[in-house]
């Protein structure tokens, strides 16, 4: 009340909530499809992520060859890369999914390259010493080394993979939240508006919290020196 | 040929060098010596002496510029995965178990897996370490990580076993412990160890016989047989023989560290 803002300008709070629930199955059928675009986006950019990582890891020439190309691509604003992505694709999914690959898949390559560089050198050494193969070294070393990184590739991942389907559907699509989004603003309905980055939010953070599931269920065996978790009771 | 088929490990005129700022610098200088079949043999010298470039040139990491490496009667220089390994840290794998560090290790010597799986959990607990076979290493102290660390190369099907100053990192009282284990332990399986240390007391209360290295680049000085008997007594440091033999490597020690005693 005290500084007069209007409704249109921002919402209440509990403006938005019922709106939602009014809008509650419309919301959901277009969140349900943007969950869907951005898993399969972010499945096909993390499979492509951990094969580049293993590819410049195990080649070396490759990533020398290969990674300036992949930062170029990195530095295209996603939002200059999608319409000519529609031009060259047209509207179907093929543009948004690479899109969505072209953001989800460098965070987890390089995060787990970098994993893969770092596996302790007493450790290498020390299979080594007892005769056991590149193969053996890449599986019982370097592979469990890097997944501590890789879930931090993954995290970021999850953040920025929600984040690109919105701008995907955005630039061409009959559906999704992203579609939503340029329905209701261009409608001035700040309060729809409202409501799409709500489901935005509940979307990304739902993803960065399977991740991090995923991450405690996988990585087990870490000292829980910090906050006691994870103690064992017999 | 017959008559060195008793040689588990057997090395001649092993020499390396590296060069560094275009100079050559020589770390081993035409070494020969042999481990024989059951034999506990000990190599001690300053530090520098290129003792870990051996282990190197034995477990076929690295190439020596010229001589031979034999195991089991074989010629293997260069040639990996003939030796078992028990490095200065423990080295076991954090994100396995202690009981899968061990069996993990032995499927790579080319043991079967459930056979391996097996062994590991049996011996464990013999060793009395049955009840943390299933734990992360983490939750081990040192001494208990280089037992399971010793178990794993003990158990490898390998003709010899190098330990690479094992007990270096160890307090002392631990160490003192560990020493009486690792000689009791030894002593049921009597397997051929090439072992590495700095200490004098270490070497003359474990091994059979003992080599005296030199300075880099490293020659052989002497050839000690210990004589004391086995079983071995863990008190075998209060022997008159045991505190002349100290001296004696101790002399030579200092006369391999440099010209100062003219």
């Amino acid at each position: 009340m005290a500084f007069d803002v209007k409704p249109y300008v921002l919402p209440s709070p509990w403006t938005i909530a019922s709106y939602m629930g009014e809008n509650a199955s419309r919301l959901w059928d277009q969140m349900w499809f943007t969950l869907r675009l951005a898993l399969k986006g972010m499945g096909l950019g993390v499979a492509i992520g951990i094969l580049a990582a293993l590819l410049f890891h195990l080649i070396p020439g490759v990533r020398a060859a290969l990674s300036p190309i992949i930062i170029i691509t990195q530095n295209i604003p996603t939002i200059a890369l999608g319409p000519l992505l529609i031009v060259w694709f047209g509207f179907g999914l093929m543009p948004k999914l690479i899109l969505l690959v072209l953001v989800c898949f460098f965070p987890v390559a390089w995060s787990m390259l970098a994993g893969l560089g770092q596996a302790a050198p007493h450790l290498r050494e020390y299979l080594s010493m007892i005769g056991a193969s590149r193969w053996e070294i890449l599986r019982r070393l370097e592979l469990p080394a890097s997944l501590p990184s890789f879930f931090t590739g993954l995290k970021l991942t999850a953040t920025y993979g929600v984040t690109a389907a919105i701008v995907a559907e955005w630039l061409g699509s009959s559906e999704g939240i992203g579609h939503y989004i340029v329905l209701k603003s261009k409608g001035y309905d700040t309060v729809g508006v409202f409501s799409a980055i709500v489901c935005i939010v509940a979307l990304a953070l739902a993803f960065y919290g399977a991740a991090a599931l995923l991450e405690r269920l996988v990585i087990r065996w870490r000292p829980s020196a910090s906050g006691g978790k994870g103690g064992r009771s017999e | 040929m017959s008559e060195t088929s008793s040689a588990k490990l057997e090395l001649t005129g092993v020499s390396k060098s590296y060069s560094r700022d275009r100079k050559r610098h020589p770390v081993l200088d035409r070494l020969s010596l042999r481990v024989g079949e059951g034999e506990f043999v000990t190599l001690i010298g300053p530090s520098g002496s290129g003792k870990s470039t051996l282990f190197r040139l034995i477990g076929g990491v690295e190439l020596p510029d010229e001589g031979s490496i034999r195991i089991d009667g074989k010629e293997t220089t260069g040639e990996r995965g003939h030796i078992s390994y028990m490095p200065q840290q423990a080295s076991l794998f954090p994100w396995l178990s202690v009981a899968a560090n061990i069996s993990s290790a032995l499927t790579t010597a080319g043991i079967r897996a459930d056979e391996a799986k097996r062994l590991a959990s049996e011996w464990l607990g013999r060793i009395g370490l049955g009840d943390v076979a299933r734990e992360y290493p983490h939750v081990l102290s040192g001494g208990m990580q280089q037992r399971v660390s010793f178990l794993r190369a003990l158990l490898m099907p390998r003709a010899v076993m190098c330990l690479d100053e094992p007990f270096a990192a160890l307090d002392a009282l631990t160490r003192a412990e560990m020493q009486a284990w690792l000689l009791r332990l030894w002593e049921e399986e009597r397997r051929s160890v090439l072992f590495v240390t700095h200490s004098i007391e270490e070497a003359l209360t474990l091994s059979d016989r003992i080599y005296v290295l030199s300075r880099a680049p490293a020659r052989i000085l002497k050839e000690i047989r210990v004589p004391f008997s086995r079983p071995r007594r863990e008190d075998v440091w209060k022997e008159p023989e045991f505190v002349g033999l100290k001296q004696e490597v101790l002399e030579l020690l200092g006369e391999g560290a440099g010209a100062s005693r003219g």
